[in-house]
């Protein structure tokens, strides 16, 4: 099965893009970073849309110096681009048509997604959602050999957004695609990604499997205070949401020195402390070691010692499952 | 309605104008899709040559077509030795005259079609496998179709009109190069024609005011058409 390994190169005016990196074949990987981090030129590099020096290697076969049409990417952008002269079932004819192989049919495709109804539109027609979803059908229709996709819920709101990253879980599963989705927002990728790769400043800065690169200093550094945090998996948490995994936030996170009893909490996870660690005068992470992985604790310098907190000392993390 | 005289003059001036379409069209569609392209080399080149016969006297483009592709010239005596075909004084050569002249016209309105179109679609098209003929005929052309449709009907009508190069390479011959300015021309130079003037001036105003709103029709259905 495809893996995909990549160290591109590409100036542009002042912002310099060095990023070298691996995707493991059957995984969603996560392009995460700041905007500006250089998230879009590299899918674009990647998909032969920039020119950009260095080498691609796709399935073992060096692709770097082939034109976007024959390097075996699809591509999807955040605006749902398709075809104004087409219907929406055309959009998905003209990527079979085109297609390397014929693994799957524009019908069992958009059955899938939901869009058997629309295909006789016009995409005018369509809605916002609607044509995200017709987008990411298009691209699978397509049969790539890896599946790009740059913020491709960012125009969607609230619950649109989440039934469409379950939707992206789900085609991910049946469809085995391997896939690399570009996010801003760390639930968005602890959600739908087992493997991370983190820019900054067009450098990579942290990648491998999520829950353990997430950990890393360089990549803590990368998030807004209030959202540090760890990645748990979804199975080591009742939440209200489907995922593979969870973004649980530090200041989500109570700790308690002693087993609670009768709360409305739905997750208490047993731990040892492994670090306290102070970030003002105010406040101070708690680095809990749970059979799950690391929770991260934000709590004052003031509960720390009422509650006597020391490394190995066992705790508790409880945690709402609206939290998650 | 017409006489039989004025009646000679539309058709010739249809007929030059529909063969200058039929020689200029494919040229123009490929110019003016190199042109709309940021990537193309020689672009500003190209737009200067393209746009020569707006800025150099007709007269003298038609003295130009003269010394190219007449009897005498490099291309002219080529074509008279291999084909048997020559252009100075025959309704082609008024055609190819006039398909000159209106070149500009009709690059700048097709022109225009490819750029209003979204470059980002070339890119989608790219993705999934269309290569680069494959994204022209499939995106493309498509997209800037109405206007494209337009833009010719446009030319189309001010085709009718060519006078200076036409009169310089292709003479003033009835029923073969004379066209509706060159008949206005000629009734002119006769004492008393100012009422046949008048008249064929009246006929040249309805074909390009029907042009016009040809075009205009005609975009409308194909916009209509294609994005519903």
């Amino acid at each position: 099965m495809s893996l995909l390994q990549a160290h591109l190169k590409l100036v542009q005016g002042r912002f310099v893009l060095d990023a070298q990196f691996r995707a493991p074949a059957n995984a969603i990987t996560a392009l995460f970073g700041p905007s500006g981090a250089g998230k879009s030129t590299l899918l674009s590099a990647l998909a032969g849309l920039k020119r950009a020096e260095g080498s691609i290697t796709l399935n073992g076969g060096e692709i770097n110096a082939l034109p976007a049409h024959r390097r075996g990417f699809g591509l999807v952008f955040q605006d749902a681009r398709l075809f104004p002269h087409l219907t929406a079932g055309q959009n998905l004819a003209y990527a079979r048509r085109r297609a390397r192989d014929s693994r799957l049919e524009p019908a069992d495709v958009a059955a899938f997604f939901d869009i058997a109804a629309l295909l006789d539109r016009p995409v005018a027609n369509l809605s916002g959602g609607e044509k995200s979803r017709v987008a990411l059908a298009r691209a699978l229709v397509s049969a790539p050999d890896f599946l790009l996709l740059d913020e491709p819920f960012a125009a969607l709101d609230g619950m649109r957004r989440h039934a469409f990253i379950q939707v992206l879980l789900a085609a991910h599963q049946k469809f085995q695609i391997p896939m690399m989705v570009v996010s801003h927002s760390i639930d968005d990728a602890a959600a739908l990604a087992s493997h991370l790769v983190a820019l900054k400043e067009g450098r990579v800065v942290a990648q491998g499997p999520f829950s353990e690169s997430a950990l890393s200093p360089a990549f803590q550094a990368l998030l807004d205070p209030r959202d540090i945090g760890t990645a748990l998996p979804a199975t080591a948490l009742h939440s209200v949401r489907e995922a593979i995994g969870h973004w649980l936030r530090a200041d989500h996170v109570l700790i308690a020195a002693e087993p609670p009893l009768k709360l409305s909490a739905r997750n208490i996870l047993q731990g040892r402390v492994a670090a306290l660690t102070p970030e003002s005068d105010s406040s101070l992470l708690v680095t809990l070691e749970t059979d799950d992985g690391p929770v991260l604790a934000r709590i004052t310098p003031e509960a720390a010692r009422e509650l006597q907190l020391q490394p190995k000392k066992t705790a508790w993390a409880v945690i709402k499952a609206h939290a998650v | 309605m017409l006489s039989p005289a004025e009646l000679e003059i539309l058709s010739t001036s249809f007929a030059v104008a529909w063969r200058a379409l039929l020689f200029s069209l494919p040229f123009a569609i490929a110019v003016a899709f190199l042109l709309s392209r940021p990537g193309t080399p020689g672009r500003l080149i190209l737009d200067g040559i393209t746009h020569l016969p707006v800025i150099l006297p007709p007269v003298l483009v038609g003295f130009l077509l003269l010394v190219i592709f007449g009897r005498r010239g490099p291309v002219g005596a080529l074509l008279e030795q291999w084909f048997g075909v020559h252009l100075a004084f025959t309704t082609a050569g008024a055609a190819l005259a006039t398909a000159v002249m209106s070149f500009p016209l009709l690059v700048r309105s097709i022109r225009l079609a490819f750029e209003a179109t979204d470059a980002r679609l070339f890119e989608d098209a790219a993705v999934l496998r269309a290569g680069p003929w494959d994204r022209f005929l499939s995106i493309a052309l498509p997209l800037a179709g109405p206007g494209i449709i337009a833009g010719t009907v446009t030319a189309f009508a001010a085709s009718m009109g060519e006078f200076g190069a036409v009169i310089t390479f292709a003479a003033n011959i009835p029923g073969q190069t004379q066209t509706l300015p060159l008949a206005i021309y000629t009734v002119l130079q006769e004492p008393g024609g100012e009422a046949e003037a008048l008249r064929l001036a009246a006929m040249s105003f309805a074909v390009a005011m029907l042009g016009l709103i040809a075009a205009e029709f005609l975009q409308r259905r194909a916009r209509k058409r294609l994005f519903g």
